[in-house]
């Protein structure tokens, strides 16, 4: 019998390695209901409000903004976040194991910005029925069972494109714009209030706009190229363009350069990488309309905890977008959009 | 030195199933967790149900790849197989097939390309890790084709309701018989000591009169088949047919087969101990989520328990130490 205790000794140690590996990982945010682990606070009751949230991914520039403001609304609010993307960027998979991991958890609500618009639907109805309130941020869900979406109203986002290429051009001239891609909804709509804007003004022309740039920069360059040859822009058969995403935006950009047009066709693209806000400073890009994901995150958390505290909120909740040109990229509400103090609230 | 000499020795003298590791590791992290989580949410009813749901694709598929492993071979294919089959089933099920049919040609693809893969190990002699590489991307590359390089939706026709919420879910049963019935073929019949044998020895084994190569390609079938009906399951929780699904599930799923005691170098493995393999990441995966655990942290401690069960696996195994 003694060999047997024995012989179990390095299930033993396994043990020990396992449970100081998972005390390590306590510390800063297990026992302490806190938003962001902070040190000494109140002790949790039971009123206290839980909210997981739950975005595409973790790593990309944009989610940390939405964490920042998540972690902002948490703190002003007096409620705990939980930040929990799924696992491997994008993983549609992952992200439906997080959510129905949430729901059996029993946390207060879910603020979710889901991968897919159908295949979030049967975790959503879950936490429904478990009565967990859903606000959707970011993209859509089919379906009406969450309580708010709060996102970009990317038609109202298209139209300041719009709005800005008619200022730029007074009125006259002619347009082309390049799709991202079939079957995405968001831009579809940027792209829909881009052209509402522009039929709006009759002496303005769009001689081409059914054209898809594709899903990656290389594909929307190449796109881009063509499309300059086709409508005569080096002789001056096009004054302005519009694309719809980052990647379309980077990829005609790039292809004006290569075709010896930028600073002369007026541009207006949309989203802020750094190398497209490099681009507005040299005259390349004549504005870029961004979105705010910081405020995105500050209001999904803000929408969830007013719902739960019984207050009546909006179906819709639009997070805001802004035209940025080279002239208001030093104001503070712009850098804040662009670059967003993620130190303050993320303690990086 | 002399007490961990006698403790090594000890365990060596051990005739204990080689499941028992990772079930005692198993209990103890549910333990630890249910004592750690925050309001001990971890107990509440709804997690076990749910966790069980968590792990049918990783089990099942988890269930093939102890076969390939006993032979002494490795798959790498398993995750582009199983966003293959969720494609194949969506794209049948929106062009208007029935559930059944669309769920039979999606396993038969599966069983077919396991015998393909079998085919060039075992026949032609060709290194699994490089055959099933090359299965990899190619598999990957025809789920992507084949969808138009997009996700696609259609009506799942009741197929969503194999993994709904409860203990009653028929994925959780259907991967349970599934686990029994590999573990009798492989423990009780003529052909799983076939596997096991050319496993071990697969020059012995052929001269024993086993035809080594018939023996490969019917476990790499079979392998592939269960990757098949874990793609069901993937379906049955997407409701979309997603060619970029699973990317990486195969590194899961031999994690979990080695943390059950199956050595890489073939010729044993333990059925249930992949399962409970299996079951300990989901524990962890679903704890981490608990505790609001870092995405980081989570794949630390995933790997370490790796690091730790082979270790043990090693220490347990005489043959395995260097005299």
């Amino acid at each position: 019998m003694k060999t047997r205790s024995l012989a179990l000794s390095p299930v033993w140690s396994l043990l020990v390695v396992l449970g100081s590996l998972l005390l390590m990982a306590c510390p800063k945010d297990a026992p302490k209901p806190t938003a962001d682990g902070e040190g000494g606070a109140a002790p949790a009751t039971t009123a206290r409000l839980k909210i997981a949230v739950i975005p595409k991914g973790t790593t990309h520039e944009f989610w940390k903004s939405v964490h920042a403001g998540a972690v902002k609304a948490a703190k002003e609010l007096d409620v705990d976040i939980v930040w929990k993307g799924p696992l491997k960027e994008d993983d549609l998979k992952a992200q439906v194991d997080v959510v129905s991991t949430f729901v059996a958890q029993g946390v207060s609500g879910i603020v979710l910005a889901p991968l897919n618009d159908t295949a979030l639907r049967a975790p959503v109805k879950e936490a429904t029925a478990a009565k967990i309130p859903v606000v959707i941020f970011d993209s859509d869900l089919q379906g009406d069972e969450h309580v708010s979406f709060v996102a970009t109203d990317n038609v109202a986002a298209g139209k300041l494109a719009g709005d800005h290429i008619a200022k730029l051009l007074g009125d006259k001239g002619n347009v082309i714009m390049l799709r991202y891609q079939e079957g995405s909804a968001s831009t579809a709509n940027r792209e829909k209030g881009f052209l509402d804007a522009v039929h709006a003004k009759p002496t303005l022309k769009v001689v081409s706009d059914n054209q898809y740039g594709g899903a990656t920069t290389e594909s929307a360059f190449a796109k881009g190229e063509g499309l300059l040859v086709a409508q005569k822009a080096d002789t001056g058969g096009v004054n302005a363009i519009f694309t719809p995403n980052e990647s379309t935006t980077f990829g005609m950009l790039l292809a004006l350069r290569k075709s010896n047009l930028a600073k002369k066709t007026k541009f207006v693209g949309f989203d802020a990488s750094e190398k497209l806000v490099s681009a507005l400073k040299d005259g390349d890009i004549d504005g870029l309309v961004v979105q705010n994901p910081f405020n995105m995150g500050y209001l999904a958390v803000k929408t969830m905890t007013e719902h739960l505290r019984g207050k009546k909120v909006e179906r819709r909740i639009d997070t805001g977008a802004r035209l940025v040109t080279k002239d208001n990229l030093e104001e503070p509400a712009v850098k804040e959009v662009i670059a967003p103090d993620l130190k303050k609230w993320l303690g990086e | 030195m002399s007490g961990i000499t006698s403790a090594l020795d000890a365990l060596r003298s051990m005739r204990r199933p080689a499941w028992l590791g990772p079930l005692v590791a198993l209990l103890v992290v549910y333990a630890v967790f249910a004592i750690i989580t925050p309001e001990h949410s971890f107990l509440r009813a709804q997690n076990l149900p749910m966790m069980g749901r968590q792990t049918v694709v990783v089990a099942i598929c988890a269930l093939g790849m102890t076969l390939v492993i006993v032979t002494g071979g490795i798959d790498l294919s398993t995750g582009s197989l199983v966003a293959l089959t969720t494609v194949i089933i969506a794209k049948l099920l929106k062009s208007g097939s029935s559930p059944v049919f669309a769920i039979l040609c999606g396993v038969a693809v599966a069983a077919l390309v396991g015998a393909l893969i079998g085919f060039f190990v075992g026949r032609l002699r060709m290194m699994p890790f490089v055959v099933t590489l090359g299965a990899m991307t190619a598999l990957r590359g025809a789920a992507k084709g084949l969808a138009s390089e997009q996700k696609i939706d259609c009506e799942p026709h009741g197929l969503d309701r194999l993994l709904d919420a409860s203990l009653a879910s028929p994925g959780i049963w259907i991967a349970l018989a599934l686990a029994l019935a590999t573990a009798a073929l492989l423990d009780y019949t003529r052909f799983g000591r076939h596997v096991l044998a050319v496993g071990s020895n697969e020059a012995a084994a052929k001269l024993c009169g086993i035809n080594a190569a018939r023996v490969k390609i019917l476990v790499y079938a079979l392998s592939s088949m269960l990757a098949g009906i874990a793609g069901l399951m993937e379906f049955s929780t997407l409701t979309v047919g997603d060619p970029t699904d699973s990317f990486g599930l195969e590194l899961e799923v031999i994690a979990a087969v080695v943390i059950g005691g199956a050595p890489l170098s073939g010729g044993e493995g333990s059925i249930v101990g992949s399962v409970l393999g299996a079951l300990l990441m989901t524990v962890i995966r679903t704890g981490a989520v608990h505790m609001g655990m870092p995405s980081w942290v989570q794949e630390i401690v995933t790997g370490g328990i790796i690091f730790v069960a082979v270790a043990i696996d090693r220490a347990r195994r005489p043959s395995a130490r260097p005299s």
